[in-house]
C-alpha cells in the first residue's frame, strides 16, 4: 500500500522521461540526409560567369525611352484652334497631360518588364548553351581517352613490326601518314616528310604495311575524327651511336 | 550508406550480450529516475512538514497538550516523532516517583537521539541505490562497447579487405552501450549528491530541535525535583 502510494508517481515521470529521450532520439537521428542534398552539378558554377557577361548588354535601352516623350508633347498645341476659354484649354491640356504622363508611365512599365523577359530568355538561353557546351566537351574528353587508348595499341603494333636499317642515326626523323578504312586496315601510306635516308623512310613505310591491320573504334564518330588519316613519326631515339 | 542507420537498427543489429547490456542500463536508468522524483517528491515534503511544525512548536502552545494531540497518531512525519519519542520518555520516567532529574534528561536525551538516528535513515533511503547506479553504469557500459568493438574486429580479422564501413556499424553500435551508461549515470550522480547534502542539512534541523527540546525538558526536570 504504502509502496504503490509513494511511488506510482515518480514511476509515471521516470517512464514518460524515459519515453520522450526515446522520442527525440528517433526525431533527431538522421545525420547524412543533409549533407547528400548539397551536391550540386558542376555546370552551376559555369553558368554563373556567363550571366554576369548578360547582365552589362541591357544598359543601352534607357537612353532609347528618354527621346521618346518628345514628338508627344509637340502633338499637345495642335488640337485646341478655340481661343475663347484659356482656363479650360489649359485645364484640359493639364489633363490631357496627365492621360500621356500615365500612357508614358506604363508603356515604360511595359518596356521596362518586355526588357526583363528578354533578360530571362537570354539567361535561359545562354545557360543552355553553356549545359550544351559543358557536356560537349565531357562527351571530347571521354572519347579523346578512347582515342588515345586505341592509339597506343597502334604504336606497339608499328612497333613490333619495324626493323631499322643500320643506317639510322639519333635524329632522324620521318613522317608518314596512313589512311585506313572502318575495318582497321592500312588502303594507303606515303611519306610525307622524309629523314634524309631512304634506307630508313623505307623501314618506316614497311613498318605500316607489315602491321597491314589495327584495332580501331567500333564509333564511326571516334573513327572519322581520329584515325580516317593518321600522322605517323619515326624517330629512333635510342640508339647509343 | 545512403539510408540512414538509425539508432534503433544499430540496437537490434547489435549482440546478445550488448543488448542485455543496454537492457540492464535502461532498467538502471528508469529505476535511478524513479528514484530520484521520489526522493525529491519526499525530501521537499519533508522540509516543509519541518518549517510548519516549528512554527507551530515555537507560537507558545502548551507541550503536554500538543503531546496528548500527536501521542498515538498514525503516519507521523519525521520531526513529530523525535518529538512524541523525547516527551513520551520524558513523562514516563517523570512518572515514575524515585528519578532524579538527570536521570531523566538522560533517558531523554537517548530516546530523541534514537529517533533522529531513525528519521535520518528514513530520509536515506534509495540514496545507496543511486549512487551505485551513478558509480557503476559507467563501467556496464563501458564493457558492453569493449565487447562490441572486440567481436567487430574480429570478424574484421576475417576479412581480406578491410573499409571503414564494415567497422564502422559494429563500432557504432557498441558505442550506444557507453552512451547509454552515461545516461544512466549523470543524472544519478547529480541526484545523489543534491540528495545527500539536503538529508544533511533535514538532520541538522532535527539534531538542533532535539536540544532545544532537551534544554525546555531540563527546565522543567529541575524545576519539578527542586520544588518537589
Amino acid at each position: 500500500m504504502y509502496v504503490l502510494r509513494h511511488y506510482t508517481l515518480p514511476l509515471a515521470l521516470a517512464v514518460g522521461l524515459h519515453a520522450a529521450a526515446v522520442w527525440a532520439l528517433y526525431q533527431g537521428w538522421h545525420p547524412e540526409r543533409e549533407i547528400a542534398d548539397f551536391i550540386k552539378p558542376e555546370t552551376v558554377i559555369a553558368n554563373l560567369i556567363v550571366l554576369e557577361a548578360k547582365k552589362a548588354e541591357p544598359k543601352p535601352p534607357p537612353p532609347r525611352v528618354q527621346p521618346q516623350p518628345q514628338p508627344v508633347e509637340e502633338s499637345r498645341p495642335q488640337p485646341d484652334p478655340a481661343q475663347e476659354q484659356r482656363v479650360r484649354e489649359a485645364q484640359e491640356e493639364a489633363e490631357r497631360r496627365a492621360a500621356e504622363e500615365a500612357a508614358e508611365q506604363a508603356r515604360r512599365e511595359q518596356e521596362r518588364l518586355d526588357r526583363l523577359a528578354r533578360l530571362a530568355e537570354l539567361a535561359e538561353a545562354s545557360l543552355d548553351q553553356a549545359i550544351a557546351e559543358e557536356s560537349q566537351t565531357l562527351q571530347e574528353g571521354s572519347e579523346a581517352q578512347v582515342a588515345q587508348s586505341y592509339r597506343m595499341g597502334i604504336y606497339q603494333q608499328i612497333l613490333e613490326n619495324w626493323s631499322r636499317p643500320p643506317s639510322a642515326r639519333n635524329g632522324m626523323k620521318a613522317t608518314l601518314v596512313m589512311e585506313l578504312i572502318p575495318t582497321g586496315e592500312v588502303v594507303s601510306v606515303t611519306v610525307t616528310e622524309s629523314s634524309g635516308s631512304t634506307a630508313f623512310d623505307r623501314s618506316a613505310e614497311q613498318a605500316v604495311r607489315r602491321a597491314g591491320r589495327f584495332a580501331v573504334p567500333e564509333e564511326n564518330r571516334i573513327f572519322e575524327r581520329y584515325f580516317r588519316r593518321v600522322y605517323l613519326l619515326f624517330q629512333p631515339e635510342d640508339l647509343l651511336r | 550508406m545512403p539510408e540512414q542507420i538509425s539508432i534503433f537498427e544499430l540496437i537490434a543489429n547489435a549482440s546478445l550480450l550488448v543488448q542485455v547490456v543496454m537492457a540492464v542500463l535502461v532498467l538502471a536508468s528508469v529505476a535511478s529516475w524513479m528514484m530520484i522524483f521520489q526522493r525529491w517528491l519526499f525530501l521537499r515534503r519533508a522540509l516543509i512538514e519541518l518549517d510548519s511544525f516549528e512554527d507551530h512548536f515555537w507560537s507558545g502552545i502548551d507541550l503536554r497538550k500538543f503531546f496528548s494531540e500527536l501521542d498515538g497518531e498514525d503516519g507521523l512525519n519525521g520531526i513529530e516523532n523525535v518529538f512524541v519519542a523525547g516527551f513520551r520518555e520524558f513523562t514516563r520516567l517523570s512518572e515514575q516517583s524515585g528519578a532524579d532529574a538527570d536521570a531523566i534528561m538522560q533517558g531523554v536525551q537517548r530516546a530523541m537521539r534514537v529517533a533522529v538516528t531513525r528519521e535520518e535513515a528514513r530520509l536515506e533511503t534509495h540514496l545507496p541505490f543511486l549512487a551505485t547506479v551513478g558509480s557503476t553504469s559507467p563501467y556496464v557500459g563501458l564493457f558492453g562497447t569493449v565487447w562490441g568493438i572486440m567481436n567487430s574486429f574480429r570478424s574484421l580479422a576475417n576479412m581480406s579487405q578491410a573499409t571503414l564501413a564494415s567497422v564502422a556499424p559494429g563500432i557504432s553500435e557498441a558505442l550506444v552501450a557507453t552512451a547509454m551508461g552515461l545516461f544512466a549515470a549523470i543524472p544519478a550522480v547529480i541526484g545523489y549528491n543534491r540528495f545527500s547534502a539536503k538529508v544533511e542539512v533535514l538532520t541538522k534541523r532535527y539534531e538542533a530541535f532535539s536540544d532545544e527540546l532537551t534544554t525546555i525538558l531540563h527546565r522543567a526536570a529541575h524545576s519539578r525535583s527542586g520544588g518537589g
